[in-house]
C-alpha cells in the first residue's frame, strides 16, 4: 500500500470512529433535505388547498339553512351535517377532537335573515391543533361573508339603494408572483443547501488531519517517517474530500427521494426529477468537493490551535454562499465569467439541471476545468506548507 | 552511529545552536544532557530530519540527513518530545500506521507488531482505543510506533517526562534492552540521576554549544567532582550565567 492510501484509511478510519462530530459533519447533509422539502410542501399546500381540495365541514343544524348549505356545497364544500347543537357543546365536540371543524347555524338563521337582521353562525375550530382546520376556516368564512355580502347588496337593491355606496374602497391586490414562480424561487434555495451540506461535511475532518494532528503532538512522529509530504498531504485532502463527497451524495440522495413528494405538479410546475439528473449534479459537483477539501485543509493548516481553526473554518464555510446569495439577491443573469468562480457556478447550473432548464456544455465544462485548475492550485500550497519547517507551529 | 559536525541553526534572530559536534556510538546509550532551551531538542529535531540545519553535517548510519532524509528517516526511530499518539485508534493501529508509512505490510509487520506489544509488556491495552491512557501507556505506544520498524538508531527526547516510577524504570529497561541489542540510542534529559543510571556517554550542550563530551567517568574527573549534579552545573557553566 502506498504512503498515500495509508494516510488516507487512517483518516477516513479515525474520523469515522468519532460518532458526534461525524453525526455533526453530515447533519446538514441528513436534515437539510427534509427541513428543505418539508418547507417547501408547506408553502405549497396553502396554495394547494385554495385551488383544489374540497373544503370539508361539519355543518351542526343544516336544515335551518337549506339556501345556505346548497350555496356551500356548489362552491367546492362537502358538509357533513350534524345534529343541532349549541354552541358550546360544539366547542366541546371540537376540543375533544371528535371534530375539527364545526359550523353551527342557529334555529333562527332562516327567520332573522328574512327579516333583514343580522344572525351569528359559529365556526368552531382549534388553532393550536396541527391539521388543516385553521385554513379550512378562512375558506368557509369566506365563502360565508361572500354569501352574506350578497345577500346586503341583494337587502340594498331592494331598498333602492346603490350597493357601492357602502363600500367606499375596493382594494384590487395584484400578485404577479404565481404559486408556480414562488415554488421556483424556493426551489433556487437547493443548491445553497447542497453546497453548504458538501462543504459541513469535511469541516472537521479538516481540522482533526491538520491543526488537530499538530495539537495532539502527532504531527512531528508523522513528519519524521520516510514518506514525501506530498503523499501526506494528498492523503490528507483526499479523506477530506471522500467526507464531502459522502455529504454530498446523501444531500442529492435526499433531495431525489423527497423532491417528488412535493407537489410541484399540482400547482402546474411539471417537473422531472431525473435519476440522470441528479448524477449530472454530482458530477458537475466533483471538482468542487475537492476544491473544498484542499480550502478547508489550507486553511485550518494555518491555525495554530484546534479551536481557532473551527473559528476559521466557520467563516470560511460561509464564503461560497456569497455568491449565491448576490445572485439571487440581485437576480443576476448567469454571464460566461460567472462560470469561473467556484459555487457560484455550480449553484447556477445546478438550477438549471434541476428545473430542465437547457444547460450549455460550455459552461458546464468552463466551471469543472475552472475549479479544478484552482483546486490543484489550492493542493499545491497545501504541499507547499507541508514543506516548510514552520508547519510544526 | 550517529556523526553531528559543527550544526548550526537559527529561527530567525535566535540562535537555536550553533556549531554543535558530537558523536553517538553503536551498542551505547548516549544522553544530550543541558538547561532548557539549550537546543537539546533542535539537535534531535535536525537528527530526524524534521528539521533543516543552516549549517553543519549530521549522519546516521553513514546517511547524510540533508541530502538523504528518507534513507535517514528508515534507520531511525523518533520518539520526539511530548508526542501524542491517535486517541480513537488502538494502540495497536497506531503503531500499525506507522508500519505502513514506514513501507512494511502483513504477516511480517503483524509479527513486528506483536513482538513489540511483548517487548514493551503492552499486551493489556493493546487493543484499547488510546483515549485515556496514562501518560505510562502513551509513552509506550509511541516508542512502539518509533520502533515497528526495527531501527539501529534510537533518538528520544525526554522520554521520562511525566512518567511515574515505575514507567521510568520500565522505560529504563526498555532502553538498556536495545542497547544490549545493539541499538545507537541518543536520548535527551535535564535529570541528572537518569543519566547516571543509564548513560555510557554523556553529551552536555548549553547556550547551543557542546560543553563536554565523553564517559560518565570522565564528567567526573573533568568537574574534579563525584556528584554529577554539580559536575554539570559546574561545566555547563550556569554558575556564571547565575542560572
Amino acid at each position: 500500500m502506498s504512503a498515500f492510501w495509508v494516510v488516507w484509511s487512517k483518516e477516513c478510519i479515525d474520523n469515522l470512529r468519532d460518532r458526534r462530530t461525524l453525526l455533526s459533519s453530515l447533519s446538514l447533509a441528513l436534515l437539510g433535505p427534509i427541513f428543505f422539502i418539508g418547507i417547501m410542501s408547506l408553502v405549497l399546500s396553502e396554495a394547494i388547498e385554495d385551488q383544489d381540495d374540497a373544503v370539508r365541514i361539519s355543518i351542526a343544524g343544516s336544515a335551518n339553512a337549506p339556501e345556505l348549505i346548497r350555496y356551500l356545497e356548489s362552491h367546492n364544500t362537502e358538509v357533513d351535517a350534524i345534529e343541532a347543537l349549541s354552541g358550546g357543546a360544539a366547542r366541546n365536540l371540537v376540543k375533544s377532537g371528535e371534530h375539527d371543524l364545526v359550523l353551527v347555524i342557529p334555529a333562527d338563521f332562516g327567520m332573522r335573515l328574512r327579516a333583514g337582521q343580522m344572525t351569528t353562525p359559529t365556526l368552531v375550530y382549534d388553532t393550536s391543533e396541527l391539521g388543516s382546520a385553521p385554513q379550512r376556516a378562512r375558506r368557509v368564512e369566506r365563502m360565508l361573508e361572500t354569501y352574506g355580502r350578497t345577500i346586503g347588496v341583494l337587502r340594498l337593491q331592494l331598498r333602492g339603494i346603490d350597493p357601492t355606496l357602502i363600500q367606499p374602497l375596493l382594494v384590487d391586490r395584484v400578485d404577479v408572483a404565481s404559486n408556480a414562480e414562488q415554488a421556483l424561487k424556493l426551489l433556487g434555495m437547493a443548491p445553497y443547501f447542497i453546497l453548504l451540506g458538501a462543504f459541513m461535511g469535511g469541516f472537521y475532518l479538516a481540522i482533526d488531519t491538520t491543526a488537530g494532528e499538530r495539537e495532539q503532538g502527532s504531527l512531528e512522529p508523522l513528519l519524521s517517517q520516510p514518506v514525501s509530504r506530498t503523499a501526506l498531504v494528498l492523503g490528507k485532502i483526499a479523506a477530506t474530500c471522500t467526507y464531502t463527497a459522502v455529504s454530498l451524495v446523501l444531500m442529492l440522495v435526499g433531495f431525489y427521494i423527497g423532491l417528488p413528494l412535493v407537489p410541484l405538479d399540482r400547482i402546474g410546475l411539471a417537473l422531472d426529477f431525473t435519476l440522470m439528473n441528479f448524477i449530472g449534479i454530482f458530477v458537475l459537483m466533483l471538482p468542487l468537493t475537492w476544491f473544498s477539501a484542499a480550502l478547508l485543509t489550507v486553511v485550518a493548516s494555518l491555525a495554530k490551535t484546534y479551536k481557532e481553526a473551527q473559528t476559521y473554518l466557520s467563516f470560511l464555510i460561509m464564503v461560497p454562499t456569497l455568491p449565491i446569495m448576490f445572485t439571487q439577491l440581485f437576480g443576476v443573469e448567469s454571464t460566461p465569467w460567472m462560470m469561473l468562480i467556484p459555487s457560484l457556478a455550480q449553484s447556477l447550473l445546478m438550477t438549471s439541471l434541476m428545473t430542465n432548464d437547457a444547460v450549455a456544455w460550455t459552461d458546464i465544462t468552463l466551471s469543472m476545468v475552472s475549479t479544478a485548475l484552482l483546486a490543484v492550485l489550492l493542493t499545491w500550497f497545501a504541499i507547499r506548507l507541508y514543506n516548510k519547517e514552520r508547519v510544526l507551529g | 552511529m550517529i556523526v553531528v559536525n559543527s550544526l548550526g541553526k537559527r529561527f530567525g534572530k535566535v540562535t537555536a545552536i550553533d556549531s554543535v559536534s558530537f558523536e553517538a556510538r553503536d551498542q551505547c546509550v548516549t544522553a544530550l544532557v543541558g538547561p532548557n532551551g539549550a537546543g537539546k531538542s533542535t539537535t534531535l529535531r535536525i537528527l530526524a530530519a524534521v528539521l533543516r540545519a543552516d549549517s553543519g553535517t549530521a549522519e546516521v548510519n553513514g546517511h547524510e540527513v540533508h541530502t538523504h532524509p528518507d534513507l535517514v528517516r528508515s534507520s531511525i526511530g523518533v520518539l520526539p518530545h511530548n508526542s501524542g499518539v491517535y486517541a480513537r485508534l488502538t494502540a495497536r493501529e497506531n503503531v500499525r500506521y506507522f508500519g505502513r508509512l514506514q513501507g512494511l505490510g502483513g504477516e511480517t509487520l503483524e509479527a513486528r507488531i506483536e513482538s513489540l506489544i511483548d517487548q514493551l509488556e503492552m499486551r493489556l491495552f493493546a487493543d484499547r482505543r488510546t483515549k485515556g491512557f496514562s501518560q505510562g501507556q502513551r509513552v509506550k505506544v509511541a516508542l512502539a510506533r518509533a520502533l515497528v520498524h526495527n531501527p539501529r538508531h534510537v533518538i528520544l527526547d525526554e522520554p521520562t517526562n511525566g512518567l511515574d516510577v515505575m514507567a521510568t524504570r520500565a522505560l529504563r529497561e526498555i532502553i538498556l534492552g536495545l542497547r544490549n541489542a545493539g541499538c545507537c540510542m541518543l536520548f535527551s534529559s535535564h535529570i541528572m540521576q537518569e543519566v547516571e543510571n543509564l548513560c555510557d556517554d554523556v553529551i552536555i550542550i548549553a547556550g547551543g554549544q557542546v560543553r563536554f563530551s565523553g564517559s560518565l567517568a570522565e564528567l567526573r574527573q573533568a568537574a574534579s567532582n563525584d556528584d554529577l549534579e554539580e559536575a554539570f552545573v559546574q561545566i555547563a557553566g550556569l554558575h556564571e550565567a547565575g542560572v
